[in-house]
């Protein structure tokens, strides 16, 4: 049993892990084309994409529709969290349903439904059109981790500092904000990373300032080359390196 | 940590306003023309940033240009056999002729039929090449290349990949049954449904530029239908075995043009890109561009590339293919669905 | 303090979906798009061949998909909850997802460099003598398949693990302290304790499985058309919105009755 446990561990790593090998090893390819055989090493191709101006522009662009699309849906999330765990009304299940729909639905359809809209009143295809897109799949998602970070305990003390006179405001800058942070935390940092990461919408509602995935898939289109192994590997180092100084800092103490 | 997060946002914003203040150029086109080697002079030149969108197929390109508003765009690239459609719907305006002679053109790329109507020019060509049959000449036998019958033969099943797009790939079915692209209309669409599933059968993948370039350079296909210059020429370094050639039945002809679009606020600017591409510079820099290689509509731009360019592009033996080739169909609006629709049975089956 | 999160949902979720619907209706005439009242798209659609064909392409791979995605991610996730040291849970955890990092495209692209006759694993297999020659998997469904199972897995093991966690160890111990064996621990108590993270993740898998672009369009070789790129291929080559829409409505469509079949089980606000 514990011959075959490890064993299974370690052929699922493998399947898991090696796209990720491959793709980083041809980043260093010394030739035109990023397969088998490898030729040699080189950096040429990180030097290449790394000037590459619509490239960096586009990681601009993504970084910045990231923070802001989440930092939307952060908020929004947490006033429609507090505000639903406050009091139990009628129309609490449906409200709840409808904020959290978007989350069973294709981001095709959210893309192509929010096209047709923007076309319709005008509106151009651009960042802040993606951005709202991001918005509406990111929001689902903060709802939900901050709605279910809210439990019997947090309830009262929210209820015992209204009862104690403090205003709104106050009670959510001052008691919820606080009490949530793992849970705001989380949730923000989930957003960025779907935001940052998604293509459909992006692709559809941008014109000329693109986000990354939406270039790296122009790039694919384009031609063959050991570059888009390069953007790739960068992309994956910088996240990784992220997600352990969070794992290491932020997260460490909510997970013992 | 959202103070700091807040701050670098706003400092990369601050960046990007910075190097937005340049006029803009907004250009729909194919990828060849987002290479910056050849945006680059232009915009230094001229102190303007180019944006380019990348469009797939006239309809699309089309579509996008109706549900945009007057000013949106300033130029685009469009076949130049679909100029008469784009000006039906009026979406493209006149083009100034003065200064833009086609007296140094490869006279059959000029395509005035197309590109001027009634008596109005509306685009101006600017690069082209073939879509044939492109093949590893180390893994199938040249010979067998002079003619499309090898693709129905048998020989070479599950070696083939077809280029996934339906107006060229119909057009060399067509010339395979004898069907001249001119001549390519709903009933003798019709006819072609069956060699093209044979030929949807026989091959292993139906492939972008890219899919069709990796499977050909890696060895998973030898033939690719619809390939050409435009698709071997950036991987000669690579792998100098793939090759391309006009069989005998002929090749299809695509050539590229570029047009002021109807509404712009920027006529001179857009009027002076067009000037910069089809000068002997800019056709140089177009027709070796990093996405696919082609030939300038411009004999000039001779002159200013090397012998190994044009060696790779074959300049020498473009009389005869010229001679040899068919223009793209020019399907109506109910043959172009049939079309499609063809192609999607052929995709699915 | 609701209204705000509520309106948004409205203006870009509600009203553009119902924009959509509007469309769906609509018809081409020619190249130009005339509105109109009639289910004529979805008459085609459930009577042109290749049409029909995509919803079941989808609907095949979609299922195929989510149970070995499940079937592999769970032993994965429970050996990671139970067989690994605490100490190292979180690396092996960490370790197991690693690739949710790299750009969503870039891992289609990275798997068809993989996957090719050249690639990686040919090169091995015929390499190590276990094949006489190369089997092509690039440029069919079993390629979509894996780039699919991939990013599932990941998925799953996580959710699956988060429900694993939160079991109390006293179920299994109980169950052994009244002579039950290790299999049937698994089998008759922990497997059904953990159904509703399996089953959270097995919706998840589906609607993002079934509503995805890019894997087949870069696996699959064009030799097949799932549904979402069928509606790609109304937008893109031909313009053909009202099409594209019926195929979206379709789609959105079999999601919800998917929702609705496994709806008990599942928990969308506890993920």
């Amino acid at each position: 049993m514990r011959i075959l446990s490890w064993a299974y561990l370690l052929a699922l790593f493998a399947f898991i892990l090696l796209p990720v090998v491959t793709l980083v090893i041809f980043s260093f390819q010394d030739g035109r084309l990023p397969v088998p055989p490898f030729k040699g090493a080189t950096l040429d191709w990180y030097r290449e994409i790394l000037t590459d101006r619509a490239l960096m522009e586009a990681l601009g662009n993504s970084l910045i529709v990231a923070l802001l699309s989440s930092l939307v849906a952060l908020v929004l999330g947490f006033l429609a969290a507090s505000g639903l765990a406050r009091v139990l009304l009628p129309g609490t299940v449906v409200m709840r349903g409808l904020l959290i729909a978007p989350m069973t639905v294709s981001y095709l359809i959210i893309a192509l439904g929010l096209l047709q809209m923007f076309n319709k009143v005008g509106i151009r295809p651009s960042l802040l059109a993606t951005g709202i897109g991001h918005v509406v799949i990111n929001l689902p998602l903060c709802f939900a981790i901050l709605y279910a970070a809210i439990g019997e305990h947090q309830k009262s003390a929210l209820k015992a500092a209204r009862d104690l006179g403090a205003k709104e405001w106050q009670v959510l800058w001052f008691v919820a904000a606080p009490m949530l942070t793992p849970g705001l935390a989380a949730a923000f940092f989930l957003a960025f990373t779907f935001s940052w990461d998604e293509f459909i919408i992006a692709f559809l509602l941008t014109r000329f300032d693109v986000t990354l995935p939406v270039e790296i898939w122009s790039m694919l289109r384009s031609g063959l080359s050991p570059a888009t192994n390069a953007v790739g590997s960068l992309v994956f180092l910088v996240s990784v390196i992220v997600v352990v100084a969070l794992e290491l800092t932020l997260f460490r103490k909510g997970s013992k | 940590m959202l103070i700091k997060q807040t701050c670098s946002v706003l400092a990369v914003m601050a960046g990007l306003a910075s190097t937005a203040q340049a006029e803009d150029l907004n250009a729909l086109i194919w990828c060849d023309h987002a290479d910056p080697e050849l945006l680059q002079p232009f915009e230094e030149a001229h102190d303007v940033r180019v944006n380019v969108k990348e469009y797939e197929g006239t309809a699309a390109g089309l579509t996008l240009l109706e549900q945009s508003r007057p000013g949106d765009w300033d130029v685009m690239v469009i076949d130049a056999v679909d100029v008469g459609r784009a000006v039906e719907r009026g979406l493209l305006a006149p083009l100034p002729t003065e200064g833009l002679s086609t007296d140094s053109y490869f006279p059959e790329a000029v395509l005035a039929d197309h590109t001027t109507i009634d008596g109005t020019t509306y685009a101006v060509t600017e690069k082209f090449g073939y879509n044939t049959i492109a093949y590893n000449k180390a893994a199938v036998d040249p010979a067998d290349m002079e003619s499309l019958d090898a693709l129905w033969s048998g020989k070479y099943d599950g070696r083939i990949a077809i280029y996934d797009y339906y107006l060229p790939v119909l057009g060399l079915v067509g010339l395979e049954a004898g069907v001249a692209t001119a001549d390519l209309d709903a009933a003798a669409l019709e006819t072609l449904r069956e060699p093209l599933m044979k030929l949807g059968a026989a091959s292993k993948q139906v492939s972008d530029v890219v899919s069709s370039q990796t499977a050909l350079a890696t060895g998973e296909v030898d033939v690719l239908i619809g390939g050409g210059e435009w698709l071997t020429a950036v991987l000669n370094a690579e792998n100098p075995d793939l090759d391309w050639t006009i069989p005998e039945e002929g090749g299809l002809l695509w050539a590229q043009s570029l047009a002021i679009v109807e509404g712009t606020e920027k006529p001179e600017l857009a009027l002076e890109f067009i000037k910069y591409v089809t000068s002997p510079e800019g056709q140089a820099r177009l027709a070796t561009s990093s996405c696919y290689w082609g030939m300038p509509a411009n004999q000039a731009a001779g002159d200013v590339m090397s012998d190994e360019q044009k060696a790779i592009l074959r300049w020498d033996d473009q009389a005869d293919y010229l001679a040899r080739a068919q223009l793209y169909p020019v399907p109506d609006a109910e043959t172009d669905t049939a079309m499609q629709d063809l192609w999607t049975d052929m995709l699915q089956n | 303090m609701v209204a705000p999160a509520l309106l948004w949902t409205l203006a870009f979720f509600v009203v553009p979906f119902a924009a959509m619907v509007m469309m769906s209706l609509a018809h081409m005439e020619g190249r130009d798009i005339v509105q109109g009242h009639d289910l004529g798209n979805y008459l085609k659609i459930f009577t042109d061949p290749s049409l029909r064909r995509g919803i079941f392409v989808s609907l095949e791979i979609t299922v195929v998909v989510t149970l070995i995605s499940v079937l592999l991610a769970w032993p994965l996730a429970w050996i990671i909850a139970t067989r690994v040291p605490p100490r190292w849970r979180r690396i092996a955890l960490l370790l197991a997802v690693l690739p949710f990092w790299t750009s969503y495209v870039v891992r289609s692209y990275s798997w068809a460099l993989v996957l090719g006759e050249k690639g990686v694993v040919m090169n091995a297999l015929v390499g190590l003598g276990l094949l006489a020659e190369p089997v092509q998997i690039m440029a069919t469904r079993a390629a979509t398949i894996i780039g699919f199972v991939h990013f599932f897995v990941m998925l799953l093991t996580l959710t699956i693990y988060s429900n694993l966690v939160q079991l109390s160890p006293n179920y299994a111990r109980a169950a052994e302290d009244l002579g039950a064996s290790r299999w049937q621990v698994i089998r008759l108590v922990i497997l059904p304790l953990t159904l509703p993270g399996v089953m959270t993740g097995a919706f998840l898998t589906f609607v993002l499985c079934i509503g995805d672009y890019i894997t087949p369009q870069i696996l699959g070789g064009n030799n097949e058309l799932s549904l979402p790129q069928l509606i790609m291929l109304q937008l893109g080559r031909r313009g053909d919105f009202p099409m594209a829409s019926a195929l979206s409505v379709v789609l959105m469509v079999i999601v919800t009755l998917a929702y609705a079949g496994c709806a008990r089980w599942l928990k969308m606000e506890r993920l």
